[in-house]
């Protein structure tokens, strides 16, 4: 007798509704946080009567031209004009950089890679350097610190130089047969445009070396209202192009003789995924600064809590859970204790390490 | 007897390096072949040439009729499937996704599995008897066991050939027969096509209906376990590399 497939049944080890809904209510929760919490503090009970009459004063005026709209608090300004953008880049730039550090580990089969493994977050510092730096030697310190600089200017910059080292790393992907060899091109190129970033801060005046040194510590509060819809725009254009690439990324799992067999065109795909990956670090990069370990943390920390390997499921969970690690990051960087923001660079190591180490010795418990 | 594959004058190799005389062989429906030889006579690089991993260096490749270079590669995945030595690693891989995963050129965009999906799956399973493992992380089964996980993909992808490069080299003296077992039943009820690889004279050999027989710059000779025994061919083609290194320290009591 050989039982029917009714007799088999098919188990999540893990309960995904119940911890995808623990991580959506964590998320919100250190939303709220974001902005109640800072240098100043609002209690919770004024948060809630800001919003309302927000909320109420914005859909009334729809309705009556007569009303009369709330007078803003002074708690207002603080949450909608510098807490909102930054808490709402903290979450943009956690679901980008941890999506796309899932993308590298995939495609290089490796754990340890991540957004700046090719180099280029590396091309977006050199970018950086380039522009802060060299106007500060020309032009003087008073150039390279206009505001045009610290806004637009850096992070064009940015994006410039992580974009050219992500068009170098697509030409020699198709000219290169393993993916060995693309990584150590990639780090490779990461030496070459640090040491040119070096050399540069070398030769600068301290003054402008000190702006320098701020953008590579990484901050979520660089990114205006104003362009805050076009950061979100392609951020979340990346999210979902990463996503429709689960069926590919899933096969390559099984190894590329495999895929290749299952219809993936090797050579295309890893360059798609190079592009998307790469697509998000440059954007983020360039707004936020390099910010390190996101990418790494996130996906194995999703890995862990879902029992997965699944993209279609581990693509929204890495990304869920990246926003849930930035904005807690980005509530430590601005804890009220702490007179200025700490370099989140920093925050993110401090926290996304200890995580990656509590996975790994809990692993072997989760492999039986 | 239908035929599934045919070769004309083909040349394998690299680089214009050609590693045997010309190969004219055929592969029909429902037939077990065991493509047997010892380490470096060119298995590795037939098998690959073969599964349209490389292309031929001269001569080619006819499946169904239809060369094998003018397949779209996603056309191929349904012609034939892979169950190859090297094995997923990835730690969270389950044994239902990677089973699931031989579906997808099956599937759509968003690679839901209908209903039908999930009877095949389960049936592969059932097949070659690892229902019990459905939900266990792949890297946490035995070789066999991984090995028939492999078998089951390459069952759900549905092609009516199936290669295996040296399926049973990791196997167990139990797990070997099972192997047997699930070939048998593969090529017999489901009327699937296997080409197999060997490096020894296994035990796999004797179950198989046809054998190729390479040897480093030798022709490919083809012809049942029993004729090739007979003509010494077997004997010629395996003892002087492989026997006499392996069996060196039994002579010297």
């Amino acid at each position: 007798m050989t039982p029917t497939s009714l007799d088999i049944e098919r188990r999540h080890t893990a309960p995904i509704l119940l911890i995808s809904l623990g991580i959506i209510a964590v998320g919100l929760l250190l939303f709220v946080m974001n902005l109640c919490f800072g240098s100043v503090s609002i209690p919770f009970a004024e948060f809630i009567k800001d919003c309302y009459y927000s909320i109420r004063d914005s859909v009334m005026t729809v309705f009556d031209r007569e009303w009369v709209c709330n007078e803003p608090s002074t708690y207002h300004t603080i949450i909608f004009e510098y807490r909102l953008p930054g808490a709402i880049t903290a979450l943009l730039a956690g679901i980008g950089l941890s999506v796309s550090g899932l993308l590298m580990q995939t495609l290089f089969r490796n754990p340890l890679a991540d957004p700046s493994l090719l180099g280029i977050s590396s091309g977006a510092s050199l970018g950086v350097a380039l522009v802060v730096l060299l106007a500060g030697s020309f032009g003087g310190i008073a150039v390279s610190t206009l505001a045009l600089w610290s806004t637009y200017g850096v992070a064009l910059a940015a994006f410039v130089g992580a974009f050219l080292v992500l068009l170098l790393i697509l030409a020699l992907s198709s000219q290169l047969k393993s993916m060995v060899s693309l990584v150590l091109v990639g780090i490779m190129i990461a030496y070459i445009a640090g040491s040119v970033t070096d050399i540069l801060k070398f030769f600068s005046q301290k003054e402008v070396l000190h702006s320098f040194v701020i953008w590579g510590m990484g901050s979520f509060s660089n990114v205006s209202k104003a362009q805050l819809p076009f950061f979100a725009i392609t951020v979340m254009v990346g999210t979902v192009g990463a996503f429709l690439l689960f069926k590919t990324l899933n096969l390559l799992l099984l190894g590329e003789r495999y895929a290749e067999n299952l219809g993936v065109n090797i050579r295309r795909s890893s360059m798609l995924i190079i592009l998307v990956s790469g697509f998000l670090t440059a954007i983020i990069t360039a707004f936020c600064g390099p910010i390190a370990f996101l990418g790494l943390a996130v996906p194995h920390i999703a890995r862990f809590l879902f029992k997965s390997s699944d993209h279609k499921l581990l693509i929204p969970a890495t990304a869920f859970l990246g926003m849930d690690l930035a904005l807690f990051c980005n509530l430590i960087a601005r804890l009220p204790s702490f007179e200025s923001k700490l370099p989140v660079n920093s925050v993110t190591a401090l926290i996304g390490a200890p995580i990656v180490l509590w996975v790994i010795f809990h692993r072997q418990k989760v492999l039986k | 007897m239908n035929e599934v594959l045919h070769t004309t004058d083909l040349l394998i190799g690299y680089k214009g390096q050609a590693l045997m005389p010309e190969i004219n062989v055929s592969l029909n429906e429902g037939d077990i072949v065991a493509l047997a030889g010892p380490n470096g006579s060119g298995k590795t690089t037939l098998f690959k040439t073969l599964s349209a991993s490389i292309k031929p260096i001269g001569g080619e490749v006819s499946l169904f009729g239809k060369k094998l270079q003018d397949y779209h590669p996603s056309e191929r995945s349904s012609l034939f499937s892979l169950v190859l030595t090297e094995k997923p690693d990835d730690l969270f891989l389950k044994v239902f996704d990677i089973v699931a995963a031989g579906r997808y050129p099956h599937l759509g965009l968003l690679a839901r599995l209908k209903a039908e999906d999930e009877q095949i799956i389960y049936d592969s399973l059932e097949t070659v008897g690892i229902s019990h493992l459905v939900n266990r992380n792949f890297v946490s089964l035995s070789d066999g066991e991984q090995q028939k996980v492999m078998i089951a993909k390459a069952l759900v992808q549905d092609t009516p050939l199936i290669f295996m490069d040296e399926p049973a080299a990791f196997l167990d003296y139990p797990s070997k027969i099972e192997l047997v077992n699930i070939m048998h039943k593969l090529s017999r009820e489901k009327h699937k096509t296997i080409l197999f690889s060997s490096h020894d004279l296994d035990l796999l050999l004797r179950h198989a209906d046809v054998m190729w027989v390479v040897a480093p710059q030798q022709p490919l000779r083809q012809g049942t376990p029993k004729e090739l025994v007979d003509q010494g061919i077997i004997d010629a083609y395996f003892k002087p590399i492989e026997a006499k290194k392996e069996f060196f320290w039994m002579n010297r009591e």
